[in-house]
């Protein structure tokens, strides 16, 4: 090719803007890392890696993650199987239980088993325990509960596309049931779990949550960034530790970019249910258990918010809550709302406008496109939090909502982007050229037969950003000032105070307006297709 | 509507994908492209609506160079084989979509849409979405679709190629039908040697990228051009007609 048609080719639009917004999510997502980095020094290197308690940190993060990662897995698995495998009723129910955790911020979890095992809490009272919650056990229990539901859905999915003729194949030929196992499940599932547990990983090593409100004297390395970046401002040896966090998530990310899943969905005949009563029984067990577990964190909020004092006065009140509000607490829950809102609103039009032209507009730079897209997933919020501060600590947008709906839109951005850029991609390859042979524009097709076709994941992506900026304590924590403070920051604040009763109403009110916003998604998803059922009869 | 076509070449990256393809379609006619899958020929059809561009040679409709027209001018309709129809419309609101947003047609969209739905047998799924319907129908949707612009040239890129064997030989004669009374012109590529015997005027014979032989169902049968053609469709024609003849023969002699 000559150069001249070289840049012909560079030049056309579909070209030109694919390039244009990869280089624009390039600027905003790697960009303020490669800054971050550039931001260590020889001082702080010698500081971090020269100090004991790194190392100190180093093991604890990992020995918890370590074991918070398989308890999480296992649970996952157990659950994944009980709702996909078994015939036990109102499964519908059960998965909004087991799912309710990830609603409600990482710290909340922490903080709901001190209320519930700590020296004063409802349960060590009521059975007298002399166990302290504080330290190890506390924080890996506390990064299951705040990571077991993500293990579940992503198991469950993977469950739920498993083809069962090769089972039935296997059994026409007799093949026993632990060999099934061994020759068709385990192959079958070994990729996407461990993808699973590389993402569960990562989740929790990256989480200062947890460890911050119930890990006492236990430290881990992103407690070690949260007190040196937020607390001291010492961004240079919070670098250091940033890039040591970005380790894992990087890993994870290149595992899962070179290994995409070959199969096919399209191909699954159909997947099955055993008809065992005692599958059925222990799947009762399994999500009963695990549903009581998110209840009593859950009622503990709910007990500490309400109650007068527990437990020595245990009437009602909304003290607690005039006493939240007054502290500030209604002006960040405003902020929180109208960031949440709209960094929904921006994140689905720019991770739409995004799958649009990756996945519907072929050319050479589609792939790049995807990639800068997807690139967020290597970048955990609390180093993504840290690289944004560095570089725009002395810009106008610091201290305004700006800088935070920015920031939750690149932190939160590759899932709802990858649940469009699939539903784009499963729509008919021939749309846009029939509109182009009919005289219809592009544009008109992608909001007239595109968009309509899509509408519930757009709801289902605006539903994502908004819970979890809600709920999101990691990149949030660097950026906010007094002014533009989300709500899910303050449980820290009122923990640190040991304003309990505060920090468990914020948790609250995420909580349900959490549930609200799944509530509407719900309501728009059942009236849409009723209304859909009765037009075409 | 005379269609010529004047030494078409594609060439992908590196691959030839039609090579030097010359052809003239009479008015009012039905011809195939013949040929096996991955010989160019949904290529060459691509390159007659504009969808992909040649890289040299010329298309001519009436004698006026179309070659770098943009499809909705040419006035020609194209059928998918995927049907590629609006899953979030109606029967109805596919018809008479296009119809409906240019200014000429809008206030008779309707009416148009209901008439075309009406011929094709469609009346009692009007206002059925496509998930609805079977393939045959679905089919039929996308066909009423492409004759609402009332096009000169319909192309059909192998078209019944994912429906069952009873549909396809309904849906033959329909097409047939179609072109009857409207006479359109038609295009119509298949891999089938009997579909493209048993509907078509002249035969346009493929093998890989190039076209081999243009003519009528007949001479093909009488004069192949070449060993390909002789092997590709007379003899699998033969083998067709043998494996059948001595069932249909044996039915006979009782």
């Amino acid at each position: 090719m000559s150069f001249a048609l070289r840049l012909k080719t560079f030049f056309k639009m579909r070209n030109l803007s694919k390039v244009l917004i990869g280089i624009i999510l390039f600027t905003i997502i790697v960009v303020p890392i490669i800054r971050m980095i550039f931001y260590m020094d020889l001082e702080s290197l010698q500081n971090v890696f020269g100090s004991e308690l790194f190392y100190t940190y180093l093991l604890n993060s990992f020995t918890s993650t370590l074991v918070a990662t398989a308890i999480s897995i296992v649970l996952g698995y157990a659950l994944a199987w009980a709702i996909t495998r078994t015939n036990i009723k109102v499964k519908y129910l059960f998965t909004i239980l087991i799912t309710l955790p990830m609603l409600i911020p990482s710290i909340s979890h922490g903080m709901g088993l001190i209320i519930l095992f700590g020296n004063n809490g409802i349960i060590t009272r009521l059975f007298g325990l002399t166990e302290s919650i504080y330290g190890f056990w506390g924080v890996v229990t506390g990064s299951v509960l705040y990571s077991f539901p993500i293990a579940f859905i992503m198991i469950a999915d993977i469950l739920k596309y498993e083809d069962h003729t090769p089972y039935e194949a296997a059994d026409v030929l007799g093949i026993p049931k632990y060999r099934q196992f061994t020759s068709i499940t385990f192959p079958y599932i070994r990729k996407p779990m461990i993808s699973v547990i590389f993402a569960v990983f990562t989740m929790i090593v990256t989480d200062y949550g947890v460890t911050l409100s119930i890990g006492g004297k236990f430290k881990t390395l992103p407690v070690m960034l949260y007190e040196d970046a937020v607390g001291q401002l010492n961004y240079s040896t919070g670098s250091v530790i940033g890039l040591v966090l970005l380790v894992p998530a990087l890993v994870a990310f290149l595992f899962d970019l070179f290994n995409k899943d070959k199969g096919n969905s399209g191909y699954v005949q159909k997947t099955n249910t055993m008809k065992s009563r005692v599958n059925d029984i222990i799947g009762y067990v399994i999500v009963s258990l695990c549903s009581i577990a998110v209840l009593l964190v859950i009622s503990s909020f709910i007990i500490q918010a309400f109650a007068t004092t527990y437990p020595t006065n245990m009437d009602f009140t909304w003290k607690h809550f005039e006493n939240t509000f007054s502290k500030n607490g209604a002006k960040f829950l405003g902020n929180s709302i109208l960031i949440a809102f709209l960094t929904s609103l921006v994140g689905v039009t720019i991770a739409s406008a995004t799958a649009y032209l990756a996945a519907r507009v072929k050319s050479k730079f589609s792939s790049f496109l995807h990639l800068m897209a997807i690139v967020s997933l290597a970048v955990p919020g609390l180093v993504l939090g840290l690289a944004y501060v560095i570089i725009f600590k002395k810009t106008f947008i610091y201290g305004t909502i700006v800088i935070l709906i920015m920031v939750n839109t690149v932190h939160f951005f590759a899932s709802p982007y990858l649940m469009i850029y699939n539903a784009f991609g499963k729509l008919n390859e021939n749309l846009e050229e029939v509109g182009h042979i009919l005289g219809i524009k592009r544009a008109r097709i992608v909001f007239n037969v595109l968009i309509p076709q899509c509408k519930y994941t757009l709801v289902e992506m605006f539903s994502y950003f908004f819970v979890n900026s809600m709920m999101t304590i990691s990149a949030v924590s660097f950026l906010a000032t007094p002014s533009n403070k989300p709500i899910s920051l303050l449980i820290n604040q009122f923990e640190t105070y040991n304003m309990m009763e505060c920090a468990a109403v914020v948790a609250l009110l995420i909580l349900v307006i959490n549930m609200l916003m799944k509530g509407i998604v719900y309501l728009i998803r059942t009236i849409g297709n009723k209304y859909a059922n009765k037009k075409t009869v | 509507m005379k269609l010529e076509i004047k030494n078409l070449s594609k060439t992908f990256d590196t691959k030839e994908a039609v090579k030097n393809v010359s052809f003239s379609v009479n008015e009012g006619e039905f011809l195939s492209i013949l040929g096996p899958s991955g010989c160019g020929k949904t290529t060459l059809l691509r390159m007659l609506i504009g969808l992909v561009k040649p890289t040299s040679g010329q298309i001519l409709k009436d004698g006026k160079d179309i070659t770098n027209v943009v499809p909705s001018a040419r006035k020609m309709g194209f059928v998918f084989q995927n049907y590629a129809l609006f899953e979030n419309m109606t029967v109805l609101g596919n018809v008479e979509y296009a119809l409906k947003i240019k200014k000429e047609t809008r206030a008779t969209a309707r009416e148009v849409a209901t008439k075309l739905i009406e011929k094709m047998g469609l009346s009692e799924h009007i206002n059925k979405k496509p998930s609805a319907l079977s393939g045959g129908q679905q089919q039929r949707v996308a066909i009423a679709r492409t004759l609402a612009l009332n096009p000169d040239i319909i192309l059909f890129d192998e078209p019944m190629s994912a429906l069952d064997v009873a549909t396809r030989l309904s849906l033959r004669k329909e097409l047939k039908d179609i072109q009857k009374e409207y006479g359109t012109t038609m295009i119509y590529i298949t891999h089938d040697q009997e579909e493209a015997f048993a509907m078509s005027d002249r035969i346009l014979v493929m093998d890989t990228s190039v076209a081999v032989q243009l003519d009528t169902p007949e001479n093909i049968i009488k004069h192949p051009a070449n060993e390909y053609v002789e092997k590709f469709v007379v003899e699998n024609l033969k083998i067709k007609i043998d494996s059948l003849s001595k069932y249909i023969g044996v039915s006979k002699k009782k």
